[in-house]
């Protein structure tokens, strides 16, 4: 068999491997090695490569983010500023109509400022909010799949593990990413608040109002959220203006949120020890999903799979917009099944080369950071798709009474606005590309 | 182990964080910003730290080997698990049973990799490029944190096949 045909082979292999339940980054180092064993015919090639590239993959100081910004918002978790930033939200938004729903994705926008994980938001805003939308009549249904959209805010708002991940997989700068990717999380933010009023005004029996608070009442609970906010400017600023590296911003960013968890007197020993180990725990999920991913992606450009594909797509005279429409498609099917960040670690290297090579009268950066916004987004809406929405599953299990249905129900409609947030992206590139 | 990475860790974090404020005040002073007091923090030789590149790449690598084992322990792994949940609780077990003894084995593979690379920075002698750090310091402490994931990946594994373990 040809190089290049093992390389085509493996996808299947792949796929179902991991559709029987092996850990991904298993699968993905699996099907890395024994590529590699029959490409090369002998087990040399890959024993030379165990005994210095998974140390290597671990050792990267690129990557040495992704544990940093874990940390940074495990801190955060426990620092208390989720409610702080949950009560400004309140104050400001909580009379309208479904005003308690949309204080709850803006204070999921603001712990996003600070958190890399949109599961961690979903979670953690979740346990601040969940009680008061309930408090204030808001129905099962409406309540979790609010709080399991605003979670994806999280990874949206920079600072952001996922842009990360991406930036390094296309040698792309972090910084011009995490800029990038601000507009079209503030729509994102925005849109989830129009679709909440468009849901209350259809069901107005589900939501309920919070009482008007003077002006003189909300400035207090918008003070309080100043470290919040100097943490995030600090930290993306920071990156941006190159007072310090991606990963100097992130030790900065766990050490500021360690600091103010400390001082606010939340992060005593046991939270702290949760918090390592929950960054422990996820580190060592995502750094062996790289792991693999490293070994598979190695195998597939020895079988020259990317390029060849590439240049087939080019070939084929399809529109580069089709292409584009049809990865982003893949992508939300595919989101209904797997989990964003190995969904990325495990198609980006064999699409970037594709959408590189296509001419949409755009820079290859500017491309670059398009498509990975994009990417990030579809990836995302995966969080909160039936039937294996991770958000879903978490944000479902904090309220015993509502049934999974009802949260299913409800989420299509933030569903429905993330679709539309999507094609107004794809159409206007300028959007995205507004700061770069 | 997992606490013992997460200690590296923060080191890592203060570290950066010294060296960030020792580069930012440096570059203060040499710019004469700081006046007398600038002089006297350059004679003390205040600056970046040396090498923090260095020591972030391999303490990072110590600290992700030493997650591996809770990760194992905790079976925090991602998996797709939508065509598998419909087959009932025996299959499931069988073949959760059967991926930990694959990742035991490949765990126990990348350690014994770990090792030999090991020797062979050993063997060379090799260095960092600026505090002359020796590269196989870094591997030995891996080495013992993947010994450690091994044992434990050994053990998850035994635990399943014996059905004492069925999550």
């Amino acid at each position: 068999m040809s190089d290049l045909a093992l390389g085509f082979m493996s996808f299947p292999v792949l796929l179902l491997l991991i559709f029987l339940r092996a850990p991904i980054g298993l699968a993905m180092l699996l099907c890395g090695i024994g590529g590699l064993w029959l490409a090369t015919d002998g087990t040399t090639v890959f024993m030379a490569r165990l005994k210095f590239e998974v140390f290597t993959t671990f050792s990267s100081y690129t990557l040495s983010i992704i544990p940093m910004f874990l940390l940074m918002g495990h801190f955060a978790t426990h620092s208390g500023m989720s409610q702080s930033i949950f009560k400004a939200a309140q104050s400001w938004l909580g009379q309208r109509i479904g005003g308690m729903a949309r204080a709850s994705v803006g204070a999921c926008a603001g712990f996003g400022a600070i958190c890399g994980s949109s599961l961690a938001t979903a979670a953690t805003m979740g346990k601040v909010a969940l009680p008061e939308l309930r408090k204030y009549g808001y129905s099962g249904g409406f309540s979790t799949a609010t709080l399991a959209a605003g979670g994806t805010l999280g990874i949206l708002i920079p600072p952001s593990v996922i842009l990360v991940i991406y930036a390094i997989l296309t040698e792309q700068n972090i910084a011009k990413l995490f800029v990038a990717a601000f507009i079209p999380g503030l729509l994102a933010a925005l849109g989830y608040m129009l679709t909440i009023a468009i849901y209350a005004r259809i069901y107005p029996d589900q939501a309920g109002t919070h009482p008007r608070l003077p002006y003189g009442e909300r400035v207090k609970p918008l003070i309080a959220i100043w470290p919040a906010l100097f943490i995030f400017a600090l930290v993306v600023g920071g990156i941006y203006k190159g007072w310090f590296t991606p990963t100097e911003g992130a030790a900065v960013g766990a050490m500021g949120t360690g600091l103010i968890a400390f001082f606010s007197r939340s992060l005593n020993w046991t939270a702290f020890r949760d918090s390592i180990l929950q960054t422990a725990t996820g580190t060592g999920m995502i750094f062996f999903i790289i792991l693999g991913a490293g070994f598979y992606n190695g195998f597939l450009a020895l079988t020259q799979v990317p390029q060849e594909l590439s240049s087939w797509v080019t070939m084929q005279g399809f529109s580069p917009w089709t292409v584009m429409v049809l990865i982003l498609v893949f992508y939300l099917i595919l989101g209904c099944l797997m989990d964003s960040l190995s969904m990325i670690l495990l198609t980006i290297p064999i699409f970037w080369p594709v959408v590189s090579a296509l001419d949409f009268g755009m820079t290859t950066e500017e491309v670059a950071i398009w498509f990975g916004i994009l990417v990030l987004i579809v990836v995302e809406v995966g969080l909160i798709t039936p039937p294996v929405g991770m958000n879903l599953f978490i944000i479902n299990s904090m309220d015993k009474e509502t049934p999974m249905t009802a949260t299913y129900k409800a989420v299509l409609f933030f569903v429905g606005s993330d679709v539309l947030r999507v094609i107004l992206l794809l159409m206007f590139p300028a959007i995205t590309l507004v700061f770069i | 182990m997992a606490l013992l990475g997460g200690g590296v860790l923060c080191l890592l974090i203060c570290t950066v964080c010294v060296s960030i404020i020792g580069r930012e005040i440096n570059g203060l002073a040499f710019a004469g910003q700081l006046g007398s007091v600038g002089d006297w923090l350059l004679a003390r030789g205040v600056g970046p730290v040396n090498g923090d590149f260095e020591l972030i790449e391999a303490g990072i690598a110590i600290a992700i080997f030493a997650f591996l084992p809770l990760t194992q322990l905790t079976n925090a792994h991602a998996k797709v698990d939508v065509f598998t949940s419909g087959l009932g609780a025996k299959p499931n077990s069988v073949i959760a049973g059967f991926w930990s003894v694959v990742m035991a084995i490949i765990i126990v593979l990348i350690t014994w990799r770990l090792f030999v690379g090991m020797q062979d920075k050993l063997r060379y002698g090799e260095t960092t490029f600026l505090i002359q750090f020796p590269i196989w310091w870094a591997y030995a402490a891996s080495f013992v944190a993947a010994l450690c994931a091994s044992v434990v990946s050994i053990y998850c594994a035994a635990l399943r096949l014996t059905g004492h373990r069925t999550i």
